[in-house]
């Protein structure tokens, strides 16, 4: 019978350094069999590991559509990401997953979608959107508004250039008042008060809205206003999470295990749980 | 007709099993305190005179510290290396049954949705022998939460005190039958159990308390004394919440505790639980409402080893007593 917490060994196929303190890998299975089985949904996440280090969870951040392999993006900022840090092409590392329920792209079909993202928030944002961009057709408009404290924080910045060009796209990027540089074309500002400028409609819409929880509670009052339902508008927690699968017992919200039932919920649903994320 | 066993008897057979092979762990005195250890001698054996030993027998099922499995680094490669199962039966003998009980709760939580095939293997692999009590403490109550001094629930035997040196040997399983089969004597005399506590609080009174009060002065007011050093949790039959970490080449599970302050730390340092009212809190509601909702049963046996081990004396009984208390105040 199957260890439940041994992991699948990755080949690390690219290194991208987005930041400072933050860079994106993509990885592959060493094991032919592992790589033809694998299938997941946006928004499930993973655990990784750096062996001799411990292990990390985080968002799977490139899109289910893309069979080659998948990546995972992370900020420096502890011992297992500081090992993370240093790996190289060639490299291996564990991988665990995928876990959780992942967003319901099923459901948003015929939908304009609002992702509203801040700092390191994009990674789990950006498998949604390649995954709306992969399946046009299936989707309305999208609007993206993503922020950071200054410019040298924002992340994936060639590929929101790339999705400013696609048809039916509205990128808006914004940094914290104080963080722009001379040559910023971009907004100058919090996220929610950029979306707000930005008049999108609320009509036939579903936003994900992922982000410090500053951001996030900030956000809610101005999709409020535009009229965008809570039952509308998606999240994925970050609670601290060790087992992925139920057992060690840290992640839960009152009654809701967030590595199950979770990382995603709707606000409607947020709001019947204790404030315990 | 009962079946009957001595202490002298039952030490020969505990010998019996010993020389076997088969890991056998019970009560016996350790530096001045009884705490369940792996018995190497049945004259060790504690039989009597002990309320609770100071642990819990969960360690036997799901250990302090366990490989999960190991790994060796070989330039740019790794080979992982499967943990080596032990399929050694093993006998838990004179465990009490606020103990014993814990096991088909955690059967629960290692076996929804995936299972455990860690715990399960040691699950299959154990034996659990059950001393009923004969005394209780001010630190008792499992007739709060359904239990009480001769109870059958996880034991394959239960062991009810006799006379000063035998016991009637009831088997509950076939696994318990099968262990004691041709090693008792038949009797007419039947033992009768010991009185348990008095109910001290009403569980579906916490369960509905805790459900509707999230926010409530009573959970940071009874967390002032806590020093969040985790022994309830650790010396709970119940708690199971652990850690996963890297040590010398394995990847290793440890005891962890909802009472430490790193427990629930997110990476971006914003802690969902950042005082020690919320942790006791989250202990409480875990075993009186989350647990029930989910498996339909309360993760406490109200073995009373939290209050006993708790260096401030707090433990959950006399939150649950001031919950109970709270409850029935008028609105």
């Amino acid at each position: 019978m199957k260890n439940i917490y041994q992991p699948d060994l990755m080949e690390v196929a690219a290194v991208q350094r987005h930041t400072a303190d933050v860079k994106s890998v993509k990885v592959r299975f060493r094991d032919a069999d592992c790589a033809q089985q694998f299938q997941f949904r946006v928004g499930q996440f993973g655990i990784f590991s750096s062996f001799g280090y411990g292990e990390s969870v985080f968002n799977i951040c490139s899109s289910s559509t893309w069979s080659d392999g998948l990546e995972f993006c992370f900020r420096k900022t502890g011992r297992v990401t500081e090992a993370l840090w240093e790996i190289e092409e060639g490299d291996t590392i564990g991988f665990r997953g995928p876990y959780g329920n992942g967003y319901p792209v099923e459901a948003w079909k015929g939908k304009n979608l609002i992702f509203l993202g801040g700092g390191i928030a994009m990674p789990p944002i950006r498998c949604a959107i390649w995954y709306a961009l992969e399946n046009r057709a299936d989707y309305g408009d999208i609007t993206i508004v993503y922020g950071a404290r200054t410019v040298a924080d924002l992340v994936y910045v060639n590929e929101l250039a790339e999705w400013s060009k696609r048809e039916r796209v509205r990128v808006i990027q914004c940094v914290d008042p104080g963080g722009e540089t001379p040559n910023w074309t971009g907004e100058i500002g919090f996220v929610p008060t950029v979306f707000e400028r930005a008049q999108v409609a609320a009509e036939n819409s579903v936003a994900l809205v992922i982000g410090p929880p500053i951001m996030i509670k900030n956000t809610m009052p101005v999709l409020d206003r535009m009229g965008l339902p809570r039952a509308s508008v998606y999240t994925s927690l970050e609670n601290r999470m060790k087992c992925g699968v139920g057992k060690c017992g840290r992640c839960n919200c009152g009654p809701v295990y967030v590595c199950k039932e979770g990382p995603v919920f709707t606000m409607e649903e947020l709001a019947a749980l204790p404030q315990d994320y | 007709m009962s079946e009957i066993i001595s202490s002298d008897n039952l030490r020969k057979l505990a010998a019996e099993w010993i020389e076997q092979g088969v890991r056998v762990a019970a009560p016996q005195h350790a530096g001045g305190r009884v705490l369940y250890l792996p018995l190497k001698n049945s004259a060790d054996l504690l039989l009597d005179a002990f309320i609770h030993p100071a642990n819990s027998a969960k360690e036997f099922l799901f250990p302090k510290s366990e490989t999960l499995y190991a790994y060796r680094v070989e330039g740019q490669d790794v080979k992982l290396v499967e943990a080596p199962g032990t399929e050694t039966p093993q006998v838990l003998l004179g465990v009490r049954p606020c103990d014993a009980a814990a096991f088909p709760i955690l059967d629960h939580i290692f076996n929804w949705d995936c299972a455990d095939e860690l715990y399960n293997r040691r699950r299959r692999n154990t034996t659990i022998v059950v001393l009923a009590c004969s005394a209780h403490d001010a630190n008792c109550f499992c007739t709060s939460v359904g239990l009480g001094p001769a109870s059958e629930r996880g034991a394959d035997v239960l062991l009810v005190p006799l006379t000063n040196d035998t016991f009637e040997v009831r088997s509950v399983t076939e696994k318990g039958r099968s262990l004691f089969a041709g090693k008792t004597q038949t009797d007419n005399v039947a033992a009768m159990a010991a009185a348990g506590p008095e109910p001290r609080f009403a569980p579906d009174a916490v369960r509905k308390f805790s459900a509707a009060n999230f926010e409530h002065p009573i959970w940071g007011e009874h967390a002032l004394a806590c020093v969040g050093c985790g022994a309830c949790a650790h010396t709970c039959p119940t708690c199971h919440c652990f850690d996963i970490v890297d040590e010398h080449g394995e990847r290793v599970r440890n005891w962890d505790s909802c009472q430490f302050s790193l427990f629930t730390l997110h990476a971006s340092g914003h802690n969902p639980r950042p005082d020690q009212g919320s942790r006791q809190r989250q202990r409480i509601l875990h075993k009186f409402s989350i647990y029930p909702d989910k498996f339909g049963e309360i993760l406490c046996t109200g073995c009373g080893n939290c209050t006993r081990n708790c260096p401030a004396g707090l433990g959950v009984l006399p939150l649950l007593i001031a919950i109970e208390h709270e409850e029935h105040l008028p609105a």
